[in-house]
């Protein structure tokens, strides 16, 4: 049990100092439409009192408790989406993620990458990259997420949420 | 006099030259280009409700709610833009909590808190839009936590506004 504390809060600890501040510089971009969330706001809405007989709000309340930082841009615009996909490979560079997955459908490309945390089920950061040159309103996504926590709890998050890729993490979670 | 003039000067020092929003609203409330408005708890008229012990402790927690919102027209541009700019150099005081933000550069929302996670002392709510301005909606409390705002929601919802304190709001939108 002492053992599962430890690694948790330690767990808790490096999520804080994984950088996900690479992606920062697309919020002022004029073409990119992005939602972030902080740590400060997963921890208040872990805080409301979710009715005790409503199963689906009390799992939604547990998962949000384990989030620490959802940012999500999108752009509309081809010369953004070619940053994003260089700043998404550089970061990729100097922060070693794994693949999760890699979807191509009709020119559609979803890329999922993670990066484990004690064991390869506890997920410490997600980032996602969605290219669709055929969009017109989404060129590119990029997504990032930040926490610990289980894959399959986060595709129902995203599904809530209405975040993109919800499907995809539902997939890669079924494997 | 003089005990005034001194008495304003010592104000004046021991005031951080920091800006804070509070600031900001008191030095803009009465600016031309803008439009502020004060509503207090009593908007909400529950007298005719019995209240729960939680929603009586939510409006206990309530203070007053501050809005500013700076209205935009065909020659006022670099006006909002310096106002705007001015706004978001205050949010960035580390002091000022983001919570989430959504929209792009020009249009879009954000929420801000100051104090704690169960004590807020306000919530600070940005809305802009480059066509028509921006709004600052501070809503000041006195250790509020989340779920006297998520009480208060729900009691707005049921209880009558009054409409009174809201009519300076709906002129300035014609």
């Amino acid at each position: 049990m002492k053992n599962i504390v430890l690694s948790a809060v330690f767990l808790f600890m490096s999520a804080i100092v994984t950088a996900q501040g690479a992606f920062d510089k697309f919020e002022n971009n004029e073409s990119v439409a992005s939602v972030i969330v902080s740590k400060k706001m997963f921890e208040m809405m872990s805080k409301v009192k979710a009715d005790a007989k409503d199963k689906e709000a009390q799992q939604f309340m547990n998962v949000i408790k384990k989030l620490d930082n959802l940012k999500v841009f999108m752009t509309s615009n081809a010369k953004t989406a070619n940053d994003m996909k260089a700043t998404v490979s550089s970061y990729l560079k100097s922060n070693p993620l794994e693949e999760l997955m890699r979807m191509n459908d009709s020119g559609r490309q979803v890329k999922i990458y993670v990066k484990s945390g004690a064991n390869e089920n506890i997920i410490k950061e997600l980032l996602m990259y969605i290219e669709d040159p055929t969009s017109k309103d989404k060129q590119a996504i990029v997504m990032s997420l930040t926490g610990t926590f289980y894959l399959d709890e986060i595709s129902s998050i995203t599904e809530k949420l209405n975040l993109p890729g919800g499907n995809e993490l539902k997939k890669a979670a079924k494997k | 006099m003089k005990y005034l003039i001194f008495l304003f000067t010592f104000v004046l020092l021991s005031c951080s030259n920091e800006p804070t929003l509070q600031k900001y609203f008191v030095e803009n409330s009465e600016s031309a280009d803008f439009f502020s408005l004060d509503i207090a708890p009593s908007i909400l008229k529950t007298d005719s409700l019995t209240l729960t012990n939680e929603e009586k402790a939510a409006l206990d927690a309530f203070k007053k709610m501050n809005i500013l919102a700076f209205k935009k027209d065909a020659i006022n541009d670099d006006k909002y833009q310096s106002e705007i700019t001015k706004v978001n150099t205050i949010l960035k005081n580390e002091k000022y909590e983001s919570l989430i933000k959504f929209g792009t550069n020009a249009n879009g929302a954000a929420i801000y808190v100051t104090g704690e996670t169960d004590k807020i002392d306000e919530f600070i709510i940005l809305a802009k839009q480059t066509e028509s301005g921006f709004a600052i909606i501070r809503v000041l409390g006195d250790t509020m936590d989340v779920n006297h705002v998520m009480t208060l929601f729900q009691l707005i919802q049921k209880s009558n506004i009054d409409m009174e304190q809201l009519k300076p709001l709906q002129q300035f939108m014609k």
